[in-house]
């Protein structure tokens, strides 16, 4: 595939990646490829040989600076997917690129050297090293890359404070709350200065106060670094605050990539389409979504719509208004037009 | 251990200065090196006289308990003696398919088989009979003290106590009173294997009712269940699988200590079979004599394995078929059956062992000799009598001097000095305080400094309590007047748990990296743990000769074992989430291994480290048959002469020694795993 | 309990062959069998089935029944054993004098079978240390056997310390510079024979006979002054004036003790086993063909009984008549 340098490709490119378990995987598959079909016909076939393809033949560009969600329910494969993705697990068959990069072709020497300088990751259960304070826990990935003592320690204090631990980094993880414990394992992924960060469901593990308040935090550092983002969950409430673009898995397939806007009004299936249902769509979707920039354009004027406002803030500003509303740019001028009546119909949930 | 927090350094302060002051003090006054023999209590010749007033008490108690074990035993014989072996093997071998398949099967036919063809067949069934008895007896006595404990918590802490005990004291030392009380025979073997036997069932039963869901009791209960209806309908049956454990263990336990019925006789079992070759010093029929019991231990432990963890079950039709197969062979072949006892099939492969043995010791006589003289000059006797006796021109090149240990003193007091400076005052205490015991030697450390010593370690391990405890059970040894056989005792114990520490850790880490070396050496450690040790001391008495050395090496054979096992485990159940982090970050495998595994692995390689010390003080006795000084040579002494003063105390002053390393070391690796968060 | 018979069928003697005379023991309770004691040694095993076919020969049923040597004497007094016929004086436990002393057990006289202990060595080692049977030779050569432990001192290997320690009181007495490591056990002082043989090492050990080792190894004894009852009292006596055990061992006995209700019950068994007598002559082939050529014990003694039967046959007849 050309391309025309790692800058403006994307940061993280999976192509047709299978994971599978079970014994002798990596002869069965290939045999199976060649026999053609679909990968669900594929899959189909191994599993009937007693094997297990818990990724199948996933494909998917993430953009520099994206925040990509996979979301979808246990037992799809996200997990496992993001693995394959870190090559903490090696995959069956496929590539995958980093910042053009081909890391499955990596030495160890070479992927030890990626993970410490490009890589980050942050997981479920936090996998804190539980006899190293907060402090020797966030400088982990400096004190394996070989950096000295008080240099390592000296780097890491700055990203505590961002997660807001300071104070508490001589303290052991046993002695933190369970938001605390991820703040930790956040701030020990940001050591390295990573360009791609992963996140294996970092907020499913707490209760829901804390998961939102973290969930705020996590967009506030976000603003701050400029990393490429592949987030994992299986919260489509979540997914749909945070994500640039979702992946929505479901057996080990990515069912649909979109916006979240996409996801919730042109769901590709009845599955996809469950997710969304519950949704409430209005807080989601945007007026840009539903605006008509054909036929006859209004005066400026109005409530004064935008295109990034959501539907719900779209229909508090038109709750008396019959006629076409324009909808306005940041310089005032007139790019569309929203009937309230598609407003309120595409606020409407569906009947399954 | 984190300095300012924690009470090591006054602790480690006390210790020193202890010894310190009692070397300067040593000239001046004498009894602080020596206890003085005048301050000891006859406590020997009292437990003597109590213990034979009361064994005569429940000597017709105990005859009556004897007599009626008798009829099980007779029982058990004849059915496992007039079975004929064609049906034994099949009967085996239908269990194993039943519970494991083919792989079970063909154990249970290759064991039998090995057995069959060793020519032992007589005396195996005698062991199976003997341990058909006492497993369900020790089963009956543990299972009852583990539900006793669990009913009444307010005794659970003296029954564990009183677990430790019945696993720490020596067989040989109770043998004496035992025969006294039971009269002589094998009635007496099978409650010497029944008392060892039954503290890991109790201990997996109270472990196991211990670990009940507490909502499955609160739904027993409100079912209206009374509490046997609880306990029996519920709590065991929930409790199973760790009973189950038990179970396993116990076997195990009964039959290791199968070789020591023999030493009392009267039956005419593979033990003595051991026992005789022993004596004569026939390695490879002692081996092989040895063997089966290994193959008994393996056959019946993969077997209970396989029952406990409730795979799928094979055909039972083709059981029987399996069953009726052999039944039909001993009725075709009735006549024409081999006697068992005729069969020598692997004699020749027993003498080819032999003999190799022998030339082997022909060939590195030299080699092994100055092997064994290194350890000895610069290890062993400079552990035991310090370096300044040790040092002498013919085995060092040179005489040690005072100046000379002047120096090695103030070369540790500066090396601890810089340590104590770069925030690590414990260790550098400890430098001081080690180099202070390499000087002297272990056999001839000052009693107060060892008294202060434990009180300072016990005390950073756990608090006042097991202080108070540690100092007071040594005490009773002091003043039995066993304290110097202590000391000797505790020395050789000590060089090989520190041996296998290092040894047994090291192979343990290489086990944890690579799985293909692990299967090896499982095997190998199944046989060290289940073969009767006797055997080894043919080996290693020719090769080293009657002496520490042998013993030390007798010791360590059987005391790695726990160290390999658990260093493994616990690198090998490290989460993998820990792992996964630590591979994110960047790290190498070697610094997973040493940054996160190692560390996390910890508690686990402390217990292993504990069981490892009780290993060695079982073995001590064991390593006297040799040629030791020390507890167990008195243990050997007293059972020569029936002299039960003497058993019963050297076997509880070996049984206090173990059980304050055990629980120094429990205390530790508590406070690791609270560390852990565990 | 399973006590392992063999050849445990009576031979029931017609009536008209015992002879009624006055002096005739009564044979007492001839169904119930006799057990007699198994301990640890070959020539212990043959001693005791030659005297377990005597009684069976006299009408008796016999069971042999394994027993630890050392700890056999309660089950003597408690009747659960009845005989044991090869006990060494030099090496008994405190256990039978109590025993003896208390009652249960009585002596049945000497098996008159001719002990020999000493300080030994295995031929070899007269290459090693010239001098040698002669024990002056000894002092000279003792840094030759000097190991690890012993240094500067030789090395003697000595009985294992619940047999008592006569090797290191040898060397006190004699004022050699040796020192004594006791053996833990039987089985250690013949790896040691053996492994010396094998490497033709130095090695110099406290030893006995009848032993089938003496003959496998090649042992022979030290040559040291006659035992008499004198150099273990007056430490003038000897070769060191200053002290006492400077002589060989004193002759050791060999004897056969059984239990007391044994001459009520079986009185006729009694007898035989009193006047039962073994010589070392005897025993020592029987020894080696089980130990040496792999026979069976039962078999071996019943060829010797077949062969030998104007040995034992008188005994058998004196009680009976």
């Amino acid at each position: 595939m050309p391309r025309d340098g790692a800058s403006s490709g994307p940061t993280v490119r999976a192509g047709g990646l299978w994971q599978v378990f079970g014994a002798n995987a990596t002869v069965a598959l290939p045999d199976e490829v060649a026999l053609g079909g679909s990968s669900a016909d594929i899959a189909g076939r191994l599993l009937e040989k007693g094997l297990n393809p818990a990724v199948r033949g996933v494909s998917f560009d993430v953009a520099p600076g994206e925040l990509f969600v996979i979301m979808g329910l246990s037992g799809s494969g996200k997990s496992t997917l993001v693995r394959c993705i870190s090559r903490l697990v090696e995959p069956t068959a496929g590539s995958v690129e980093i910042e053009g990069e081909d890391i499955l072709a990596a030495s160890k020497a070479r992927m030890t050297e990626l993970r410490r300088s490009r890589m980050g990751m942050v997981f479920q259960h936090f996998g804190l090293f539980p006899h190293m304070t907060v402090l020797d826990n966030v400088a982990f990935p400096l004190k394996v890359g070989g950096m000295a003592r008080r240099a390592r320690h000296e780097k890491v204090m700055p990203i505590i404070e961002m997660v807001g631990l300071d104070g508490r980094e001589r303290a052991y993880p046993r002695e933190l709350s369970g938001g605390q414990r991820q703040r930790v394992g956040i701030a020990r992924s940001l050591a390295g200065d990573c360009t791609v960060w992963f996140l294996d469901e970092p907020f499913s593990a707490l209760d829901p106060l804390i998961r939102r308040q973290l969930q705020d935090e996590f967009l506030e550092i976000r603003t701050r670094l400029n990393t490429t983002i592949v987030f994992i969950t299986h919260d489509i409430a979540e997914a749909l605050k945070l994500a640039d673009r979702i992946a929505i898995m479901r057996d080990g397939e990515i069912v649909q990539i979109g916006t979240p806007t996409e996801i919730v009004l042109r769901p590709v299936d009845g599955y996809v389409s469950q997710f969304s249902r519950d949704v409430a769509r209005g807080r989601h979707a945007k007026v840009g979504s539903i605006m008509r920039t054909e036929g006859e354009m209004g005066e400026c004027g109005g409530p004064g719509l935008r295109a990034d406002m959501t539907l719900e803030t779209a229909l508090a500003s038109c709750m008396s208004l019959y006629d076409p509303v324009p909808v306005l740019d940041d310089d005032g001028a007139v790019i569309g037009m929203v009937h309230p009546a598609d407003l309120a119909s595409s606020l409407q949930v569906e009947e399954s | 251990m984190i300095p300012g927090r924690s009470p090591a350094v006054p602790a480690a302060l006390a210790a020193l200065l202890a010894g310190a002051l009692c070397l300067t003090l040593e000239s001046v006054a004498p009894w602080l090196a020596r206890f003085p023999a005048n301050w000891t209590l006859p406590a020997t010749d009292w437990a003597g006289t109590f213990l034979e007033w009361l064994l005569l008490g429940l000597k017709p108690a105990a005859r009556w308990f004897s007599w009626l074990l008798g009829y099980p035993m007779l029982w058990a014989n004849a059915a496992l003696g007039q079975t004929p072996w064609p049906l034994m093997i099949g009967t085996a071998t239908a269990i194993g398919w039943y519970l494991g398949g083919l792989p079970m099967a063909a154990l249970g036919l290759g064991g039998l088989g090995f057995v069959l063809l060793s020519g032992y067949w007589v005396e195996s069934m005698n062991t199976l009979a003997l341990v058909a008895v006492s497993v369900p007896l020790a089963l009956a006595v543990g299972g009852v003290i583990g539900v006793a404990a669990n009913e009444f918590p307010r005794i659970k802490s003296s029954v564990q106590a009183a677990l430790d005990v019945m696993q720490t004291v020596p067989t040989f030392a109770y043998l004496t009173p035992l025969l006294l009380l039971f009269g002589f025979g094998p009635v007496v073997g099978m409650i010497a294997s029944a008392i060892y036997a039954a503290p890991p069932m109790a201990r997996n039963v109270i472990l196991g009712l211990e670990r009940v869901d507490p909502e499955v009791r609160e739904a027993a209960v409100m079912s209206g269940g009374t509490r046997i209806q609880q306990l029996l309908l519920v709590e065991i049956p929930s409790a199973a699988r760790q009973i189950m454990v038990g179970v396993n263990q116990c076997l195990m336990a009964a039959l290791s200590m199968v070789i020591i019925a023999a030493v009392i006789g009267g039956f005419n079992d593979i033990g003595w079979e051991v026992l005789l070759t022993m004596r004569k010093a026939q390695f490879g029929l002692a081996l092989m004599a040895g063997l089966v019991i290994v193959v008994f231990a393996i056959v019946i432990d993969r077997m209970s394995a396989a029952l406990a963890h409730e795979r799928r079950r094979g055909d039972p039709r083709v059981a029987y078929g399996i069953v009726a197969l052999s039944v039909l062979v001993v009725l075709v072949f009735q006549a024409r059956l081999p006697d068992p006892s005729t069969l020598t099939f692997l004699d020749p492969a027993a003498e080819r062992v032999d003999r190799a043995l022998g030339e082997f010791t022909a060939n590195n006589g030299e080699a092994l000799n100055q092997f064994r003289n290194g350890a000895m000059f610069y290890v062993l006797l400079p552990l035991r009598i310090g370096l300044d006796e040790a040092a002498l021109p013919f085995t060092w090149g040179f005489q040690w001097t005072a100046t000379m240990s002047a120096g090695l003193f103030a070369a540790a007091a500066v090396a601890g000095a810089c340590l104590a400076l770069s925030g690590r005052a414990v260790s550098g205490l400890l430098l001081v305080i080690g180099s202070g015991i390499i000087e002297t030697g272990i056999a001839n450390l000052p009693w107060p400094f060892v008294l202060v010593a434990t009180f300072s370690l016990a005390w950073v391990a756990s608090g006042r309590r097991l202080a108070i405890l540690c100092v007071a059970l040594l005490a009773t040894v002091l003043v039995s007047g066993l304290w110097e056989r202590a000391l000797l005792s505790l020395y050789l114990s000590g060089a090989a748990v520190f041996a296998c520490a290092v040894v047994g850790g090291a192979i343990g880490l290489l086990c944890a990296v690579a799985p293909s070396i692990w299967r090896v050496v499982r095997l190998v450690c199944d046989m060290l743990q289940t073969i009767p040790l006797f055997v080894f001391l043919i080996p290693v008495l020719m090769f080293f000769q009657i002496g520490e050395f042998s013993a030390f090496l007798a010791i360590c054979a059987y005391a790695i074992v726990p160290m390999i096992r658990y260093t493994r485990h616990g690198l090998v159940m490290t989460p993998p989430e820990l792992l996964e982090a630590a591979v994110a970050s960047g790290a190498t495998p070697w610094q997973i291994m040493r940054d996160v595994r190692a560390p996390y692995a910890a508690p686990t390689v402390l217990l292993g480290l504990n069981q490892t010390i009780l290993y060695a003080f079982a073995m001590l006795v064991i390593a006297a048959l040799i040629g030791t000084t020390g507890l167990g040579q008195s243990i050997y002494l007293a059972l020569g002469s029936a002299d039960v003063g003497l058993g019963v105390s050297a076997g509880a002053a070996m049984a206090i020694l173990a059980l304050i390393c055990d629980r120094l070391v429990q205390a530790f690796a508590e406070g690791r795993r609270t560390a852990l968060g565990l | 309990m399973k006590l392992f018979l063999t050849g445990a069928a009576a031979v029931a003697l017609a009536a008209g062959n015992v002879p009624e005379g006055a002096q005739a023991a009564e044979l007492g309770a001839v169904d119930e069998p006799i057990r007699l004691a198994i301990n640890e040694w070959t020539g212990q095993h043959v001693s005791t089935h030659v005297g377990g076919s005597m009684l069976e020969a006299a009408g008796y049923r016999v069971e042999y029944v394994t027993a630890g040597y050392m700890n056999m004497y309660q089950a003597i007094a408690d009747g659960e054993i009845h005989a044991a016929l090869e006990i060494w004086s030099s090496n008994v436990s405190d256990d039978y004098g109590r025993k003896l002393e208390a009652g249960g057990v009585v002596e049945l006289g000497d098996l008159e079978l001719e002990a020999r202990e000493g300080i030994a060595y295995p031929s070899h080692v007269a290459e090693i240390c010239p001098g040698l049977p002669a024990w002056e030779a000894l002092a000279d050569c003792a840094s030759r056997f000097a190991t690890a432990e012993t240094l500067p001192m030789g090395r003697l290997v000595d009985y294992p310390a619940d047999w008592g320690t006569p090797g290191a009181d040898r060397m006190t007495g004699l004022a050699l510079p040796f020192r004594a490591v006791p053996a833990g056990s039987e089985g250690a002082l013949i790896a040691e024979l053996r492994a010396s043989t094998e490497r033709e090492s130095p090695l110099l050990i406290v030893f006995w006979q009848p032993h089938w080792a003496m003959s496998a190894y090649d042992v022979r004894f030290v040559d040291l002054p006659v035992g008499e009852d004198a150099c273990f009292e007056d430490p003038a006596w000897g070769p060191n004036p200053d002290a006492v055990n400077d002589c060989d061992f004193a002759p050791s006995r060999i004897f056969k003790a059984a239990w007391s209700g044994m001459r009520e019950k079986w009185p006729a068994a009694f007898e035989i086993l009193s006047n039962y007598t073994l010589s070392v002559e005897d025993q020592q082939p029987m020894m080696g063909a089980v130990d040496v050529d792999g026979g069976s014990v039962e078999e071996v003694v019943a060829s010797w009984m077949a062969a030998n039967g104007d040995k034992w046959r008188p005994v058998v007849d004196a009680a009976l008549n």
